[in-house]
């Protein structure tokens, strides 16, 4: 048993003969407005039929480049400050705090790799001798360093010694 | 905005610059100030204990001190005294004394630790009579005490010490 809803659409498409369509007419009495559907509906179809593909377009690449041109033309630009957000900028907070960082390097390397000077009297450098040879074999020479003197003593021994009547001049 | 912080790049930068390079540099860079040859010093001075030791004369003022901590003598005394432009010169004497002299052949080390100073090759000489030949580092404010020959009741040391030459303004004498 079909029901109403298909014998509807069948009698709209022409599909109802003979007995199941006078018995539809019957049926269709208690519905004043069936005509002026069937109406709209065949007049639906027509347009679908006569309109329902589209015109083929000679210069589809020209039409396409148009509608780029437009898009582009009514889409807002981005200003170069948001456009610059996007990377790396040189802005004068992140300048002060690359200074502040290479300084901060520049001072733990004097610190760590530059010797601190001594200062004071007492440096821990004091004279040396390389070498030392005595010209006569009885003539000893030995080094006598006094760091906390600084002073650094070459110290003969097997000299002559030296009367008071030496003229010393 | 962008010039100044291009300006604050530029500064800190060379601070950082001169920072990381070190007072070293900074201060090798070319100033005003001339300087004269560096010089070598030289004296005999007799050391002798007395009851009542009379002050050392200037010159060794800087040196009584460490005399009397090495040789335990309580007056000092010049006999004499000597002093040379030093420098790439080749040899030069020091005379500080008629009886004592030296033969001085001086090149400027140059390690860093050597302070600026110079490596010698010295000839102690006696009334012609040579004593040592020595090779020594000596650099300012680092005296060479040589212990000479026992003398009456004393005894004669020779003393050695580079004295750094004296800055002079440029353009002026």
């Amino acid at each position: 048993m079909k029901t109403f809803e298909e014998r509807f659409t069948a009698w709209i498409d022409g599909q109802l003969a003979g007995d199941e369509l006078a018995a539809f007419e019957n049926e269709l009495a208690a519905h004043p407005g069936a005509a002026a559907e069937r109406e709209g509906a065949l007049k639906l179809g027509q347009v679908l039929r006569t309109h329902g593909t589209a015109h083929t377009m000679s210069n589809a690449d020209f039409f396409n480049l148009q509608v780029r041109q437009r898009i582009e033309a009514e889409t807002p630009r981005p200003r170069p400050s948001e456009r610059a957000g996007a990377g790396w900028s040189w802005s004068l907070p992140r300048l002060a705090w690359l200074g502040g960082f290479c300084l901060l390097i520049a001072v733990v390397l004097f610190k760590t790799t530059i010797p601190a000077r001594q200062t004071g009297e007492q440096t821990p450098y004091f004279a040396q001798v390389v070498e030392a040879w005595p010209s006569d074999p009885s003539i000893s020479a030995t080094t006598v360093y006094s760091p906390e003197s600084n002073v650094t003593v070459l110290w003969l021994e097997g000299l002559d010694y030296l009367p008071a009547s030496y003229q010393l001049q | 905005m962008l010039r100044c912080a291009l300006i604050l790049g530029v500064l800190v930068h060379t601070g950082t610059a001169l920072l990381l390079a070190g007072p070293d540099s900074a201060s090798s860079k070319p100033n005003p100030v001339l300087a004269t040859e560096d010089r070598i010093w030289s004296g005999v001075v007799m050391a002798t204990n007395s009851s009542s030791p009379k002050d050392p004369p200037p010159e060794l003022r800087e040196f009584a001190t460490r005399l009397k901590r090495v040789f335990g003598y309580s007056q000092f005394e010049l006999v004499g005294s000597a002093s040379n432009d030093i420098g790439d010169h080749g040899e030069s004497w020091l005379v500080p004394s008629q009886n004592f002299w030296l033969g001085v052949k001086a090149r400027r080390a140059n390690a860093k630790e050597a302070r600026g100073g110079y490596l010698l090759n010295l000839q102690l000489f006696q009334d012609k009579r040579p004593l040592v030949d020595t090779e020594a580092k000596l650099a300012p404010g680092c005296p060479l005490f040589i212990r000479g020959p026992a003398y009456a009741k004393g005894q004669l040391i020779i003393v050695l010490q580079i004295e750094r030459a004296t800055p002079v303004v440029a353009g002026k004498p």
